[in-house]
């Protein structure tokens, strides 16, 4: 968690400067497969979207300060054929999302799933990521439609 | 030894074949005598990311290589630099033929005498595949183009022209031009798979025609059904910056 924090202040600026030039970005462009995290925060919101969904969640630091994350995950259409419901996080429960790491450092992450307080893991992404070789590599960019099992 | 294991196994593969050749799979028939491809079916693998690196899609020519023209080459190459940003896919523009069918979105095939209608969750699109009409229409180009059909058999060849020169084949930046024609064949090979070939051709693009071969699979879930992807233009840009 400590390590999060440290790439997370290096990367502060840089979100700043980044401004959005495109609708979507692949696995490879946006998240390092080399750094799995897992991260456990308070849920506040989800956004159904295309072509991807993202989760967010509030994660507090060991000196106390609160971060907001937020999680790619499936698309709607994908989040549903896993089982994933408007109401299946409730807000301010406990969940522990596990991914990788965006590569510029910010607090954004790709997510392979969401664990929650009782142990219950929800598939919200393949490994591989969108682009990966099982994951949703379909369209838009990216955007695996039916978000099945990972797949090859 | 070694000989009469590779005759054996050749022998053993010969009739394997011979077997499978002798008797195809018989789809079954719609109430009108049609052969039955009606169902949720989709594509197992991502062959739209590159259709040259989808291993065996391309089955002509053998190489695998798209058969551009030169001029045609150095255009695809430059499409491939910054191909994330102009794939027209990405702009929400709808597909086009074949790619429509390589995307990994379900579709349903819904089937009368007189028309084959294919509903797309992909951006809710569909196509209809006229069986009675026996020409094009005129002098106009669409993004899904028109779409007349015939039975060959037990396989139905979809002959698509009037396709606009605003879509893409794949992410890799691979493409046509307005004088693009798509033959496609749908064949049952299955309870489950049907087979979908895709013939191309576009004399301003390419030296000849190639071809694509795919195994679409049926959704045999209880409750299967297309649900909806709508394509949302930085959707995901404003998620992220609204936190």
């Amino acid at each position: 968690m400590k390590a999060n924090f440290a790439i997370l202040a290096a990367g502060a600026a840089l979100m700043v400067a980044a401004l959005p030039v495109m609708a979507h970005h692949s696995f490879a462009a946006e998240y390092d497969s080399t750094k799995p995290v897992s991260v456990k925060g308070k849920f506040v919101k989800m956004d159904w979207v295309n072509p991807h969904s993202w989760i967010h969640f509030s994660v507090t630091g060991d000196d106390g300060k609160v971060t907001e994350w937020t999680a790619e995950a499936l698309p709607p259409n994908g989040l549903y054929r896993q089982g994933w419901r408007k109401d299946s996080l409730k807000e301010g429960e406990e969940i522990t999302v596990t991914g990788f790491l965006a590569k510029d450092g910010t607090a954004v992450m790709w997510s392979s799933n969401v664990v929650r307080a009782d142990g219950t893991r929800m598939f919200a992404g393949s490994p591989n990521g969108p682009g990966g070789p099982g994951g949703p590599g379909g369209a838009p960019g990216g955007g695996r439609g039916n978000g099945g099992a990972p797949k090859e | 030894m070694k000989a009469t294991t590779l005759a054996a196994v050749a022998a053993a593969v010969f009739s394997i074949g011979a077997a499978a050749a002798a008797e195809p799979y018989k789809a079954p028939r719609t109430a009108d005598g049609q052969p039955d491809l009606q169902g949720i079916w989709e594509v197992k693998t991502s062959p739209d990311k590159d259709l040259e690196k989808a291993k065996g899609l391309i089955v002509d020519p053998k190489n695998g290589k798209i058969p551009y023209l030169p001029a045609a080459l150095a255009q695809k190459k430059e499409n491939s630099k910054n191909s994330e940003a102009q794939d027209p896919l990405n702009k929400c523009f709808m597909p086009g033929v074949p790619r429509i069918n390589l995307l990994s979105h379900p579709f349903q095939i819904f089937q009368t005498p007189n028309q084959i209608s294919i509903a797309y969750e992909y951006i809710h699109n569909f196509r209809n595949i006229y069986l009675k009409r026996e020409k094009h229409m005129e002098q106009i180009d669409f993004w899904q183009g028109d779409s007349l059909g015939h039975w060959d058999g037990d396989t139905l060849v979809v002959d698509v022209a009037d396709l606009n020169d605003q879509t893409w084949f794949d992410k890799a930046g691979d493409y046509h031009s307005d004088q693009l024609h798509v033959e496609e064949r749908y064949t049952r090979t299955g309870p489950d798979t049907m087979l979908y070939e895709a013939t191309i051709t576009d004399p301003k693009t390419f030296s000849a025609p190639w071809k694509i071969r795919e195994t679409l699979h049926r959704d045999t879930k209880p409750n299967a059904r297309i649900l909806e992807y709508e394509c949302q233009y930085l959707a995901d840009e404003a998620a992220k910056a609204k936190k």
